[in-house]
């Protein structure tokens, strides 16, 4: 598989405090790729720097072997990269479906060349269920709605790699299970995801790889078994064993 | 907040019922109409084009600007200008409204890189920089003023023709941009500019474009009025308090909407009218009551105000509830 996102000695700083610090990491195609990491480590800072919301304070982003860095994200969306926000961000004041339809006109001049712009709405809304809120005010949608609407407009722009943050964030059970299975369809359609998430089960099920980051830094780097057994992570995030326990004992599971 | 998607049957109505209203403008110095009345509705109507300019970029896409008297005397000027050198009055609008969105993008260059009303301050202080400037100009008459040299018979029939003519092209233009890609792009970056980016809507070179748009409109209205006074002078062109007349008009008709920046324009101009001549200053208390109620208890304006009423009558008469809201919509539980 070859490396769609390669990403070199990111570094931002806020005043003296570095949110992230040297960061390396490949993202392949056609994968789930997860970021985890406890409250602050840095997770939505690097995912801003890739999505063009925020300049890196050093470091080279590379997509498709063009350098991204810094780049306003209006122009990344146009290469092909598309996020959505932790806290949902939907136009109030418009209904669902003119939501889709903005992402859908502005996002990759492929998404709009398609014609037929109702159409590819009416599919979105279909695929990530909210036909029924077509004409609904985004205003008036529940959070799941609004996670889902965040996936739909997404989407609209027709990205290659699609930057996920927390989309599972507040959501019950079931809810959080059909946001985690639309994910899968995606992957299977070819779409890359980086995937940020907070819910252990949620990232543990669905990436194929995980990097953990802790105060900005990598701490690991592997797929969900190898990161589950991987003591750094455990103490990152259970805290240091205080008493010797027997060899063979986990400590904690994640 | 510009309304429900309207229905074929609604689109015909208000179809008829705008021809209705542009055939009766038509025929306003036809039928015998005194001078004064014309004079009037000529005014209304340049200030019902400059009023939906304005809401172009403060209504669709939020950016609201205290500064649109600059565009508006610069249209004014370049027009006089054009005019007094010999050049048709037509093609002198158009000079005054390309010099006014030439304007527009240099001022815009550096003032919407802020944000709300920090671009709205800034706004405040190009205004008053250009009103002080073009006071001290030699070639501005400075403060005494600039008068239009005539060029054959005063024809009030032409001016009011050009006003409409105007008003109409501004109506046209901003009922296109409201329906096209271009006006959901304003209206998403209204409602989250940096969200708006992150679908790939490009905010700065939208709010330039349509930041241009409006003050081409502007400026041209600027030159009409220039023409049709004969005499122009800073103090009344680029005055601030044109800037907060242009952009009253919108918020007491309604934000974003098509025909709020119209009835706006028509209410303000009436008052303007009546207020003036009996009471100097009490318009102004007047307006200011009037925003702070509008801002207050209906942000929609009298669009606004007007749809909430038709609302309870429609439910009124249904027997149910008086003001229904959007209901919440439940959790949604649709599998993929």
């Amino acid at each position: 598989m070859t490396d769609l996102l390669v990403v070199e000695g990111l570094t931002r700083y806020f005043g003296g405090l570095a949110a992230v610090t040297d960061l390396h990491f490949r993202v392949r195609e056609g994968e789930i790729f997860g970021i985890i990491g406890p409250n602050g480590a840095g997770k939505t800072t690097a995912f801003s720097m890739i999505a063009g919301s925020l300049a890196p304070s050093a470091g080279s982003i590379r997509f498709r072997g063009r350098e991204i860095a810094a780049w306003p994200s209006h122009r990344v969306v146009q290469l092909g990269i598309c996020r959505t926000h932790q806290i949902p961000r939907p136009f109030t004041g418009m209904t669902v479906s003119e939501n889709v339809e903005v992402a859908l006109r502005y996002g990759r001049r492929e998404a709009a060349r398609r014609g037929a712009v109702a159409a590819e709405v009416g599919r979105l809304l279909e695929f990530t269920g909210l036909s029924a809120w077509a004409a609904t005010p985004t205003g008036a949608l529940s959070t799941g709605n609004r996670k889902r609407l965040e996936l739909a407009r997404a989407l609209a722009t027709h990205p290659v790699l699609l930057l996920c943050d927390e989309i599972c964030g507040g959501l019950n059970p079931a809810e959080t299970r059909d946001l985690l299975a639309l994910l899968r369809r995606l992957r299977e359609a070819g779409i890359t995801i980086l995937y940020i998430e907070h819910d252990m089960r949620a990232v543990m099920g669905t990436c194929d790889r995980i990097l953990v980051l802790n105060y900005g830094e990598k701490l690991a780097e592997g797929t969900p078994q190898e990161i589950q057994r991987n003591e750094a992570v455990i103490e990152a995030y259970l805290g240091r064993r205080t008493t010797a326990r027997p060899a063979g004992d986990p400590g904690g599971r994640l | 907040m510009s309304g429900a998607p309207a229905s074929p049957v609604r689109s015909c109505l208000a179809a008829a019922a705008s021809l209705l209203v542009l055939a009766g403008l038509l025929l306003v110095p036809l039928i015998g109409a005194s001078g004064n009345t014309i004079r009037l509705v000529l005014i209304t109507l340049l200030w019902v084009a400059t009023s939906l300019a304005w809401n172009l970029l403060g209504g669709v896409a939020g950016q609201v600007s205290f500064g649109f008297a600059v565009f508006y005397g610069l249209g004014a000027y370049a027009a006089a200008f054009a005019i007094n050198g010999g050049i048709n009055p037509y093609a002198a609008f158009a000079a005054g409204g390309l010099t006014a969105a030439l304007a527009s993008v240099l001022i815009g260059i550096p003032t919407f890189r802020l944000r709300g009303p920090y671009f709205a301050i800034a706004t405040i202080g190009v205004n008053e920089a250009v009103r002080i400037v073009m006071s001290n100009l030699e070639i501005t008459g400075g403060a005494s003023g600039y008068r239009l040299l005539a060029t054959g018979r005063f024809s009030q029939g032409e001016h009011y023709y050009t006003a409409l003519g105007l008003a109409g092209l501004a109506f046209l233009i901003s009922w296109f941009v409201m329906r096209s890609p271009f006006g959901l792009a304003l209206r998403a970056i209204r409602e989250d500019q940096d969200a708006a980016a992150d679908l790939g809507v490009p905010p700065f070179r939208c709010k330039l474009a349509v930041h241009a748009l409006a003050a081409l409109l502007t400026g041209m209205a600027g030159g009409a009025f220039a023409r049709y006074t004969a005499y122009i002078h800073p103090d009344g062109v680029f005055a601030f308090t044109t800037s907060i007349s242009i952009l009253l008009m919108p918020v007491i008709g309604g934000l974003g909407t098509l025909l709020g920046p119209v009835i706006g324009a028509v209410v303000y101009s009436v008052v303007q009218e009546e207020m003036v001549v009996n009471f100097p200053q009490f318009h102004l208390f007047l307006y200011g009551a009037l925003l702070i109620l509008i801002v207050l208890f209906e942000p929609g304006g009298l669009v606004g105000l007007g749809r909430r009423i038709a609302r309870g009558l429609r439910g009124r008469l249904r027997g149910g509830p008086g003001d229904p809201v959007v209901a919440p919509a439940p959790l949604s539980r649709v599998g993929p």
